[in-house]
C-alpha cells in the first residue's frame, strides 16, 4: 500500500513542472535583469525538489499509512460532496433566480444536512435567515445583491 | 514622553463614537470565535473581511484585531468548559483547566483566564507601545535586499515553528509565492497565469483564497465528522474571583507568561500556539509541585493562557514596523491594509498616525472590554456553546458566499473561494498547513519586488544578499532553521505542536 503522501507529492510535483516551465514563457530573464517569470520559476522549481524528497521520504515511512481510500472512511464524505454541490449550483443560479429565492433555497437544503427539524421549522429559520441577511447586506451596507427575475416585479 | 503623546492621540483615535463600537463589536465577535470550536480567528476575520470595506480604514482593522485578541479569551472557556480547545493557543489549557473544572472550580479556572489575559495583553500592548517605534525607525534602514532577506526569514520561522512536516510547509510556502505572483508584473505589466481571463489580472483575491483555504473547507470536514453538539459542563459556575492563595500560585506564571509570550509572539509562525506550550513547560519545571499539572494545578491555566494573550501584542511588531505578517492572522491584517489602500510598514507611523497608534490604544480598550465580557458574562457564551452546529454551518457558508460575493458583485469570485474551498480540504486531509501558503501568497508580490530590485542594484551578484551585516545575520538565522528539525529534541517539539493544531 502506497502513502497517502506520495499521492500528494506526485500531484505537486506535476503542478511545479507546469509552473518551472510555463515561467520560461513569461521570462525567467536572467540574475543580472531577472525577467517577469523570475520569481515563480524559483518557486515552481522549488516545489518540484521539495515533492520529489516528500516522495523518497514517505515511502520510507511506515507509520500513519492510508490508502487513498481510508482517508475518506468513517465520515459522512457523502454529505461534504452534497454541500460543495449545493454550492456550486447556488453559484450557477442565484444572478438569474435572484438573491432571495436562491438563498432561501439554499439554506432550507442546508438546515436539513444534518438537523432533524421539521419542514416548518426549516422554512421558518432560512427564510428568516434570508431576510435578516438581506437586510444587513443590501439595505444596511449598500452590498448590491443580485435581484433575479424577481426584481422586476418588486424592486 | 514622545510616545505617551502618540498614545493620547490614538485614544483620541478610539474614543470616537465608531472607532470604540468597532472595537467593541470586533473583541465580542472575537470571543464568540473563541468560544465556537470548529471556527478560528483566521476563519472569523476572512469571512467579516469584506463587511469592513464599507467602514473607515481604522474602525475597520480595529475591529479585525478584536477579533484576533478577543479569540484568544474566549478560546479558554471551551477548553475549561468542554474539553476541547476553542483555538489551537489554547490546547493546553484543556489540561488543567478541565481538570479545575471537575474538582468545582470551573468558576476560578475562568476567572484567573481571564485575569491572566487581561494582564498579559496590557503588558503586550505596553511593550508593543514602546518598542514598535524605534524598530519602525531602524527599519527604514532596510533596503530591497533586507527585504527579501526578512522575507525569507519570516517565511522559514513559520515553516519551522508551524508544526508537522517542515517539507510540506516549505511546499505550501512556494505554492502561496505562485498564487501571490498571478496576475500583472509590476515591471512590465505582462500578464502572469491569467490563462487569458480578466477575473485574475488583478491577482488572485486574498478574501475568496482565504475564505476558502479556512472557511469552506472547515465547515466540510466538520459536517464530515458529524460535529453535531458539544457535551458542556454541567454544573453551576461560581466562585469567578480568585481567592489570596489562588492569586499566590498564579501571579507569577501570568508575569512570566506575559513577557514569554510577547518575545514568541514577536517571531513569525503561531506565536501564541508555540508560546502556551512554552509556559507550560516552563511552569511545570518552575513549580514545587509538578506532580499537580495535568491533576488541576491553577499555575497551567494562569501561565499559558496569559503567554498566548501576551504573544498576540507581539505579533503586531512585525507587521506594523516592517510591513511583515508574523502568521496567517497578521497576514489577513496585511492584505486588508493594502486594500484600505495604507500598506504597512516603517512609514505608516509618520504616514497614517491614527492607524498605527488607533490600533494600539483600541488594544488597552479592548482587553479592558475583555475582562468586562468574560467575568459577567460567562452564563452567556456557555449558552453559545450548546447552539447545534446544524444551524450554524449554513448561516457561516452563508457569510462566506455574501462576503465574496460582494467585493467585486461577480460570482466568478465565489468560483474562486470554491474552488480554494477544495483546496483546503484536499490540503487537511492530506496534512498540509495553510498557514505558510497565505503568508507565502501575501508576501509573494514583496518578494518578487525585493529579489529582482535587489539584483538590478548588484548587476546580478547574489552577494549583494551577504554584503551587509543584517543580510548576513537573517540568513545565517534561515540556515540553522533549516537544519534545525534534524535535532531529534526540535524534531519531538515541532511534532507535539502539529498534533495541538491539528487537535484544535
Amino acid at each position: 500500500m502506497k502513502h497517502q503522501d506520495q499521492y500528494a507529492s506526485i500531484f505537486w510535483f506535476i503542478l511545479g513542472g507546469i509552473i518551472t516551465f510555463s515561467s520560461f514563457y513569461y521570462g525567467v530573464g536572467s540574475f543580472s535583469k531577472p525577467g517577469p517569470g523570475f520569481i515563480t520559476f524559483l518557486a515552481g522549481a522549488g516545489l518540484t525538489i521539495l515533492s520529489v524528497i516528500l516522495f523518497v521520504l514517505s515511502r520510507s515511512k511506515k507509520e500513519d499509512r492510508l490508502s487513498l481510500k481510508q482517508l475518506w472512511v468513517g465520515g459522512q464524505t457523502g454529505k461534504a460532496f452534497y454541500v460543495m454541490g449545493l454550492l456550486i449550483v447556488y453559484m450557477l443560479f442565484v444572478v438569474p433566480s435572484g438573491f432571495l429565492i436562491s438563498t432561501f433555497i439554499l439554506l432550507s437544503l442546508l438546515f436539513r444536512v444534518q438537523g432533524n427539524y421539521s419542514v416548518k421549522n426549516t422554512i421558518l429559520l432560512a427564510s428568516l435567515s434570508t431576510a435578516v441577511s438581506f437586510i444587513i447586506f443590501d439595505i444596511w451596507l449598500g452590498v448590491r445583491l443580485p435581484r433575479g427575475f424577481i426584481g422586476y416585479f418588486i424592486f | 514622553m514622545e510616545t505617551l503623546d502618540h498614545l493620547l492621540f490614538g485614544f483620541q483615535v478610539v474614543f470616537q463614537p465608531l472607532t470604540l463600537f468597532a472595537c467593541f463589536v470586533g473583541v465580542l465577535i472575537g470571543t464568540l470565535v473563541g468560544v465556537l470550536p470548529g471556527l478560528g480567528p483566521v476563519a472569523a476575520i476572512s469571512i467579516l473581511l469584506p463587511a469592513t470595506f464599507h467602514a473607515p480604514p481604522v474602525a475597520s482593522i480595529i475591529m479585525l484585531a478584536g477579533i484576533y485578541y478577543g479569540a484568544m479569551y474566549g478560546g479558554s472557556t471551551t477548553s475549561i468548559l468542554v474539553n476541547i480547545p476553542g483555538e489551537a493557543a489554547s490546547v493546553v489549557t484543556c489540561l488543567d483547566g478541565y481538570q479545575m473544572a471537575c474538582r468545582g472550580r470551573a468558576g476560578v479556572a475562568l476567572g484567573i483566564s481571564a485575569f491572566g489575559s487581561f494582564i498579559a495583553g496590557t503588558i503586550g500592548v505596553v511593550g508593543l507601545t514602546f518598542l514598535a517605534p524605534p524598530l519602525a525607525a531602524m527599519a527604514l534602514r532596510f533596503g530591497p535586499p533586507e527585504y527579501f532577506a526578512v522575507m525569507v526569514l519570516g517565511l522559514t520561522v513559520l515553516t519551522f515553528l508551524a508544526g508537522g512536516s517542515m517539507i510540506k510547509s516549505l511546499m505550501m510556502a512556494c505554492v502561496g509565492i505562485i498564487i501571490g505572483n498571478i496576475g500583472l508584473d509590476f515591471i512590465t505589466s505582462q500578464p502572469r497565469f491569467t490563462f487569458g481571463t480578466d477575473i485574475l489580472l488583478d491577482g488572485v483575491g486574498l478574501v475568496p483564497l482565504v475564505m476558502g483555504l479556512f472557511g469552506i473547507s472547515e465547515v466540510l470536514l466538520n459536517i464530515e465528522e458529524s460535529l453535531t453538539t458539544r457535551k458542556v459542563f454541567e454544573t453551576r459556575l461560581k466562585g469567578i474571583l480568585p481567592n489570596l492563595q489562588d492569586w499566590k500560585e498564579s501571579i507569577w506564571p501570568i508575569l512570566r507568561g506575559s513577557v514569554l509570550g510577547f518575545f514568541l509572539g514577536i517571531l513569525p509562525g503561531g506565536g501564541a500556539v508555540i508560546s502556551s506550550f512554552v509556559s507550560y513547560g516552563m511552569e511545570r519545571k518552575l513549580s514545587k509541585h509538578p506532580e499537580e499539572f495535568g491533576k488541576g494545578a491553577i499555575a497551567g491555566v494562569a501561565g499559558p493562557e496569559s503567554a498566548n494573550n501576551s504573544a498576540t501584542a507581539g505579533a503586531f511588531i512585525p507587521l506594523l514596523t516592517l510591513g511583515l505578517p508574523s502568521n496567517a492572522v497578521m497576514a489577513i491584517l496585511l492584505g486588508a491594509l493594502m486594500i484600505y489602500d495604507t500598506p504597512p510598514g516603517p512609514r505608516l507611523v509618520s504616514l497614517r498616525p491614527d492607524i498605527f497608534w488607533g490600533i494600539i490604544s483600541s488594544m488597552y480598550i479592548g482587553n479592558a472590554m475583555l475582562l468586562i465580557f468574560n467575568l459577567p458574562l460567562i452564563g452567556l457564551w456557555v449558552k453559545i456553546l450548546r447552539v447545534p452546529y446544524p444551524v450554524l454551518f449554513p448561516l457561516i457558508l452563508l457569510f462566506c458566499l455574501i462576503g465574496v460575493y460582494s467585493l467585486n458583485n461577480k460570482t466568478s469570485e465565489i468560483g474562486l473561494m470554491l474552488l480554494f474551498g477544495v483546496l483546503g480540504y484536499l490540503m487537511k486531509k492530506f496534512k498540509f498547513d495553510g498557514a505558510p501558503l497565505i503568508l507565502a501568497m501575501v508576501l509573494g508580490p514583496l518578494m518578487d519586488k525585493s529579489l529582482r530590485q535587489a539584483l538590478l542594484m548588484s548587476g546580478g551578484s547574489i552577494g549583494i544578499f551577504f554584503e551587509s551585516t543584517i543580510c548576513f545575520i537573517l540568513f545565517s538565522i534561515i540556515v540553522v532553521l533549516l537544519v534545525l528539525p534534524l535535532i531529534p529534541f526540535v524534531g519531538r517539539f515541532r511534532k507535539r505542536v502539529g498534533e495541538a493544531e491539528e487537535q484544535a
